[in-house]
């Protein structure tokens, strides 16, 4: 069966140059497509940056093939050289071979321009990150149909019934989708347009790279469900690249991890979650935040991923790999077969169980040993800052023109009627999707945004009465704007680009501690660096944003934030941002910051794992939200473990896990998309994509407290509440699925970006 | 892709003194007075007064001159502003002021030494016309220049960054006013006022040109308030015009600094076409006069042997605002932190390095 | 959406007029040197110590629309009134009514200035977007530098310029006038040619000094939408080059270009003052300068008021165009969060 050459000894291998004869691709039956000893280079000024090397792999007919790397991997380069559409000015060099069914086969990087032209899209097609970014935003849908059909000659009647039949298919009304400009979409509906576009001419080979990566843990799931079905229906072979393990784990047949720009591990789905071999592929599944790994097992890889221009000798993840000999720095591993159809590029693949255990599979689930850091400090009777019965209402005005004046404004429920409270050294993590206003009312318990009801108070002030009346306040609002501080989303944008670090940090301290002698503060500054792990400090010190990486400026930014020494810290998606591996690193020093400092976080995240992460360390709870309201909070643990609100246990489903045996099933909810928040629906606002509504939930709305048994635990669902409720009585809300998704469609149409 | 590898175990961190220094000192930045802190006393003295200036000098002076000097662009053109900028200061007291009857009649140009570019029909030498009528453009062209400038900043910044019944108002009238066409309005006022200092003239001349470059700024104003970075100053209590200072400004200088010079062009235009024109009235030579008393006294259209009077004062025009544009095309950079990092001698090494992973990153993502 | 962008458009468009014409007669009212007191001393000139007010006032009312005794808002109402039948006053200089000397001049200006207008961008688009194709070649660093060099000219130097070598020393073209007095008046090909080559100079003298700052431009957006990441898609979709020159890059690279249209509407159409001075061409600007030479208060701001008009009305068509041209317009233009 496989052709590998595993006799082959370590000894025998010759040095980098050799790889070409050493490694043997990885082979499977029937290939759809076979790339040999591909590489992609670069000439830059300060040498040839490899961003591919020498890779050589098979993709099966049929199969879903899961490409798995972190950011600068090489995986995109991966996917860009299976159509020859490496972009200038980098060389793509080796063999790509295309085997149509049948057919003879096809040297891809030996075509002509127009047989290149023909058989991108028709046989090979692509679908790429940022949807929003990949549509002319000039001229509609329809045309980029059109257009596409044209320039390929086929029947423009038969190619778009099929288009029509692909939108359906992704749960879109078609021709509102063709009529409409890309910016009238929203992102989720973009992405799956983008796919319907990609397959509109029935190619055989669909490359998708990351094609969820910007949206919702919860589309992403519903994309990936719908993309097991297009498989299915039209015979697809899948490419699908990806940062995010958990992901692709349960959708794809076979995984491929790539690691400075090859391949170290490649295997069926299941062998390579339940048995990984290589060190990186461990390490990996230890650092991804996920639901089934328990908490203290979890582990931030060290180091960084290499630069393309400089990749070590030998094996190049040997700075960071534990197992690294003197073998593994002098000579290039070659594949190993763990099993005919597992390889993995690493000498000491036996030992690499040993010596970095790991227990997927989730048995000892929670199940914290003494070696887990417990992070909880002593949280307080008094709560630090109080929400009573929090509105927040925005109203969307046009920008700035004459006529605006007499428009009557729509308003978007933001957050409605929220109470919440949030202890010393307590962590709230909110989960939610975008647009259920989990960042606003974040904003709103550390007074960032005023509420447009209810009352926001810091020990008991007042917020916004102390504002206002500077005076009159028990606590100074002085005190209070300090004490409450945030982190923002974007490593990005969070540090000004144009003030070097230093200044950016030394600004608070100028502010609130203008007699502090200058080199005190500079002191200071330098310490904290080193502190959070960025040494030497005083080159960090002087550098600008720009030169440090995402999570490095993330660090400064946390370390400015506790500068001011603040009692609460609004955490806004911290780590989102950041590449997986990293996420751990830096969720588990701010909750170190967090003792030494007694602070509090609100977390924000619309990612379940890093919230269980952070809040289940911490002994914290998580509040879900959903369309401006709380509709469960309670322990880190017991949510993640027994969510009760049904879009809670949506959620969860949307949250991959690393269990391959659980395939992508249908989601547990009726419509994808969400309903506009202009004009929620009326009772309680999940009805009309709850799989348990009845007729009780469109008149009335459940609330949080008042039923159950008066635990931590809170849910807003009528399924809480005792029998002699009406909702026990009522008949379900049953519709034909496809009008579900068609009716709650019309209700976020024309909302473009929430 | 950062290029600097952490140093540190990941798990031993932090170092146990450290911490617990920390840890005691929980009250970084309490409300106590700071020597108590102990995270803070520790000061070694690094840094004298002497080398914190020299830093700065480092970073305002020598960085961007350097990374002006870098573009060829802005090296000519900054050459060519110097040059006016001497003319107008040095020159006029090198260069005797042109008297009449002081050479022949039209001499033309290149053939007398003592009247390089010529004379005109008074016999007065072209050069020294030239040279003397630049302190007034000069003056003209800076107070254009920063009216300019300074409304737009004003009035964009005001606009954007409080918003509201302020911005509406604002811009409602900042459109009015970019509506209407600047040089016949200009003309309309300059009839009406009979301006003759040229610092007024100059003021004059840009009345309205700064209504563009007000809405440019108030749409970059408007960008740079969603940045999280301004969020947090505000979150971290500093003033407003503290943060428009350190975290707008900077953003918009590139902006400010190209549009100051494109208004410099645009004063040039203006006032020397006015009065060649003659609506503006005659107090001090300047080119546009010069322009105008060839062009109607001296009929340099009809023949060639006044040409050289009208196009000298043209040509002047032109190489000036030839050198503005090119000093503006290159000046962008100056602002721009990349570009900046890698000219200040206090960036490592690296820095190159960095640019291109940058590069590389892009190059992937692609 | 669309919708409430033509209205706010619209509105705008007149509520601008309406300030002009506010401000105008402000400045004529109000401003010290104004008409009023320059017709009073012209007629103290005229005879002596001895004026009577009376005749001064019934003088400014025939010339200026306002009289000067009426309370102000009376004026006001007043002016605006005859504005809107569309009397501008009486020109002092010509002794016509000014509405019918600009009526006359308007259409040449107008001529002249939206073939400017349309040759400057024409070539300035094709220029920049060839220059953005073929980046960083020999032709694009000698068509860079050229663009610079020539927008560092007034047009007016430029004007001059071709005048003094073309117009007097050659006698290629006429140094005055719109048309050759030999012609018939009327819309026959003679006429045609000969308005076509009276208005040449003109014309090269603006398209000559502008073209080069919008191929600039335009090159700037081309190289920027070509990076981007829908052409990319385009490309692998295997679209003719064509299609992706013409509605990709062409169509989102012109979109921006349109903020340098609207300067360049109100820059040229103001400049026709200097312009058509230089080359004797009685447009709107011509007569606008005679006013002013003459101090004839009602010509100088009747024309003012014409090319201000012009300029809202060839600004808001330049907007109903962008609507477009570009589905984004009605909303907003920005992705501000709500939330
Ligand atoms: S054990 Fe050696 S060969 Fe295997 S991953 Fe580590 S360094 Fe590479
Ligand atoms: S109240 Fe009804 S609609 Fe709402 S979540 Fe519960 S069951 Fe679903």
């Amino acid at each position: 069966m496989s052709k590998t050459d595993d006799t082959q000894t370590p000894t025998t291998a010759g040095t980098r140059t050799g790889t070409g004869t050493d490694r043997t691709s990885i082979r499977v039956d029937d290939p759809i497509m076979e790339i040999r000893n591909a590489s992609v280079t670069f000439d830059m000024e300060r040498g040839e940056s490899r961003v591919l090397d020498d890779v050589s792999l098979d993709i099966e007919r049929d199969e879903i093939l899961g490409i798995v790397g972190e950011s600068g991997s090489g995986k995109s380069m991966f996917a860009s050289a299976l159509l020859d559409a490496v972009v200038n000015p980098g060389i793509l060099s080796g063999e790509v071979t295309y085997r149509p069914r049948g057919d003879a086969e096809v040297d891809v990087l030996g075509l002509s321009p127009e047989e290149l032209r023909e058989l991108r899209w028709e046989e090979i097609s692509m679908v790429f990150q940022g949807a929003q970014s990949s549509f002319n935003p000039t001229i509609t849908i329809r045309a980029h149909f059109e257009e596409t059909i044209e320039a390929h000659n086929y029947n423009m009647e038969q190619a778009m019934a099929h288009a029509r039949e692909l939108l359906s298919d992704l749960y879109m009304d078609p021709d509102r989708v063709l009529d409409s400009y890309p910016h009238e979409l929203s992102g989720g509906m973009q992405q799956r347009t983008l796919i319907a576009l990609s397959l509109v001419l029935e190619p055989n080979v669909l490359v998708m790279d990351e094609p969820t990566a910007a949206l919702d843990l919860l589309m992403q799931r519903s994309i990936l469900s719908l993309l097991e079905d297009l498989q299915e229906k039209y015979d697809l072979s899948i490419v699908f690249i990806t940062h995010d393990l958990p992901l692709v784990a349960g959708l794809a047949d076979r995984l491929a991890v790539m690691y400075a720009f090859e391949f170290v591990e490649v295997g069926p789905a299941g062998d390579l979650i339940g048995n990984p071999t290589h060190p990186y592929t461990r390490s990996l599944l230890k650092a991804v935040p996920n639901l089934d790994t328990p908490l203290a097992e979890m582990r931030p890889i060290d180091g960084m991923a290499p630069d393309p221009v400089d990749v070590p000798q030998g094996c190049s993840y040997h700075p960071r790999c534990p197992l690294a000999d003197e073998t593994c720095r002098a000579e290039d591993p070659a594949y190993h077969s763990v099993s005919p159809d597992h390889q993995s590029a690493c000498f000491h693949w036996e030992d690499s169980a040993e010596a970095i255990p790991l227990s997927t599979g989730g048995d000892e689930r929670g199940g914290g040993d003494g070696e887990m850091r417990a992070f909880a400090g002593n949280q307080s009777d008094e709560p630090v800052v109080s929400l009573e019965n929090v509105d927040v209402h925005f109203d969307q005005v046009a920008d700035g023109g004459l006529l605006s004046v007499f428009q009557e404004p729509d308003t978007v429920h933001a957050v409605d009627d929220i109470s919440l409270d949030v202890y010393e050294n307590d962590v709230v993590t909110l989960v939610g999707e975008s647009g259920c206003g989990k960042t606003t009312l974040g904003k709103a318990v550390i007074g960032a945004q005023r509420p447009t009801d209810g009352t926001v108070a810091y020990r008991g002030q007042d917020i916004w009465e102390a504002k206002d009346s500077r005076r009159g306040a028990d606590i100074p609002y002085e005190h209070i704007r300090r004490s409450l501080q945030m982190i923002h989303q974007d490593p990005g944008s969070s540090l000004n680009p144009n003030r070097k670090v230093q200044a950016s940090l030394e600004a608070p301290l100028k502010r609130w501690e203008p007699d502090m002698d200058p080199d005190d503060r500079q002191e200071r500054i330098l310490s904290l660096l080193e502190y959070v792990g960025m040494s030497p400090p005083g080159d960090y010190a002087q550098r600008y944003p720009h030169q440090l990486s995402g999570g490095e400026k993330q660090r400064v930014a946390l370390i400015r934030a506790l500068l001011m020494n603040p009692d609460v810290i609004l955490a806004d998606e911290a780590v989102s941002a950041l590449d997986v591996s990293l996420r751990v690193e830096v969720m588990d020093l701010m909750l170190e910051l967090q003792d030494l400092f007694d602070t509090s976080y609100v977390f924000i995240s619309h990612n379940l794992s890093n919230a269980r992460y952070f809040s289940g360390k911490a002994g914290g709870r998580i509040g879900v939200m959903y369309l401006g309201e709380l509709v469960e909070i309670g322990p880190a643990e017991q949510i993640i473990n027994d969510p009760q609100h049904p879009y809670t246990k949506v959620l969860r489903w949307s949250t991959a896990d690393l269990d391959i045996e659980e395939t992508v099933e249908d989601p547990p909810l009726r419509g994808i998309d969400i309903p506009d928040p202009v004009d929620p629906p009326s009772g309680c606002r999940f009805h009309t994509r709850c799989p348990e509504a009845r007729e009780a939930c469109t008149r009335e709305q459940p609330t949080l407290g008042g039923h159950g048994d008066g635990t931590e635990h809170e849910t807003a669902c009528f399924r809480e509440y005792d029998e002699s409720h009406e909702y026990w009585d009522s008949e379900p809300v049953v519709e034909d699925d496809a009008d579900a998704t068609a009716d709650d469609e019309s209700g976020s149409w024309g909302h473009a970006n929430e | 892709m950062g290029t600097v590898k952490r140093t540190e175990e990941t798990d031993d961190r932090p170092p146990a003194s450290l911490e617990e220094t920390i840890a005691d000192g929980g009250t970084i930045a309490g409300d106590e007075a700071s020597a108590d802190t102990p995270f803070g006393t520790v000061s070694s003295g690094t840094m004298s007064r002497r080398d914190r200036y020299e830093m700065l000098v480092n970073e305002w002076v020598v960085a961007p001159f350097k990374i002006l000097w870098s573009d060829w662009r802005a090296r000519v053109g900054s050459l060519i502003i110097l040059a006016y900028v001497l003319m107008g200061t040095v020159g006029v007291r090198v260069v005797d002021p042109p008297r009449v009857g002081e050479g022949d009649r039209l001499v033309s140009p290149f053939e007398d030494l003592s009247h390089p570019l010529g004379t005109d029909n008074m016999g007065n030498d072209i050069f020294a016309q030239i040279v003397h009528a630049t302190p007034p453009m000069l003056e003209m062209i800076v107070a254009g220049a920063v009216f300019t400038t300074v409304m737009a900043v004003v009035v964009g910044t005001l606009s954007g960054y409080k918003g509201g019944r302020t911005d509406q108002l604002l811009m409602t009238f900042n459109d009015i006013l970019m509506t209407i066409p600047g040089l016949p309005l200009v003309i309309v006022i300059a009839v009406i006022l009979e301006p003759r200092s040229p610092w007024l003239v100059g003021v004059i001349i840009t009345v309205n040109a700064w209504a563009g470059l007000a809405r440019a700024i108030r749409s970059q104003v408007l960008t740079l308030r969603e940045e999280s970075y301004v969020e947090a100053s505000r979150l971290m209590g500093i003033s407003t015009p503290q943060i428009v200072m350190k975290d707008i400004m900077p953003g918009l200088m590139p902006y400010i600094l190209v549009n100051f010079v494109n208004s410099a062009r645009s004063v040039i235009f203006a006032s020397v076409g006015l009065y060649f024109l003659g609506i503006l009235p005659f107090t001090e030579l300047n080119w546009g006069v010069m322009m105008n008393l060839s062009y109607e006294t001296g009929g340099a259209l009809y023949t060639w042997e006044t040409a050289h009077w009208l196009l000298a004062p043209m040509i002047t025009i032109v190489i000036l605002s030839f050198g503005l544009i090119l000093f503006s095309q290159g000046t962008d950079r100056v602002f721009n932190p990349r570009v900046r990092a890698r000219h200040t001698s206090a960036a490592d090494p690296e820095e190159g390095d960095d640019d291109m992973s940058g590069e590389v990153a892009t190059h992937i993502r692609g | 959406m669309i919708n409430k962008y033509y209205i706010e458009r619209t509105a705008q468009a007149v509520f601008t007029v309406f300030a002009v014409v506010t401000m105008t007669f402000g400045m004529i009212r109000l401003m010290p040197g104004g008409p009023v007191s320059y017709i009073r001393s012209q007629l103290v000139q005229q005879q002596g110590n001895q004026v009577d007010m009376e005749q001064v006032n019934a003088l400014v009312e025939v010339y200026t629309n306002v009289a000067p005794d009426d309370p102000l808002y009376v004026q006001y109402l007043e002016y605006m009134t005859s504005l809107l039948q569309g009397d501008l006053g009486v020109s002092m200089f010509y002794n016509d009514p000014v509405t019918m000397i600009l009526a006359s001049a308007a259409p040449w200006t107008v001529f002249v200035m939206s073939i400017s207008l349309v040759l400057t961008f024409g070539l300035g688009i094709t220029l920049g977007a060839v220059m953005a194709y073929i980046e960083g070649s020999r032709f694009d660093v000698s068509t860079t530098l050229v663009s610079i060099f020539l927008n560092s000219i007034p047009y007016y130097v430029m004007a001059i310029v071709l005048v003094y070598i073309l117009g007097y020393q050659f006698n290629w073209f006429p140094t005055g006038g719109r048309v050759s007095s030999e012609v018939a008046t009327g819309m026959n090909l003679a006429f045609l040619q000969s308005a076509f080559y009276h208005a040449a100079l003109p014309i090269a003298s603006l398209v000559i000094t502008g073209f080069g700052i919008q191929a600039l431009a335009m090159r700037g957006n081309s190289i920027r939408v070509l990076g981007e990441d829908y052409i990319r898609v385009a490309r692998l979709r295997g679209l003719a080059p064509h299609d992706i020159a013409l509605r990709y890059v062409g169509r989102n690279a012109i979109l921006p270009m349109y903020t340098g249209m609207m300067i360049a509407i109100g820059f040229m159409f103001g400049g026709s003052v200097i312009l058509e001075e230089i080359f004797a061409y009685p447009g709107i600007g011509y007569y606008m300068f005679r006013g002013i030479m003459a101090r004839d208060y009602p010509l100088m701001m009747g024309a003012f008021l014409i090319i201000t008009i012009a300029v809202v009305v060839g600004i808001y068509v330049a907007d109903l165009t962008y609507g477009k041209l570009d589905p984004r317009a009605g909303s907003g233009g920005g992705n501000r969060e709500a939330y």
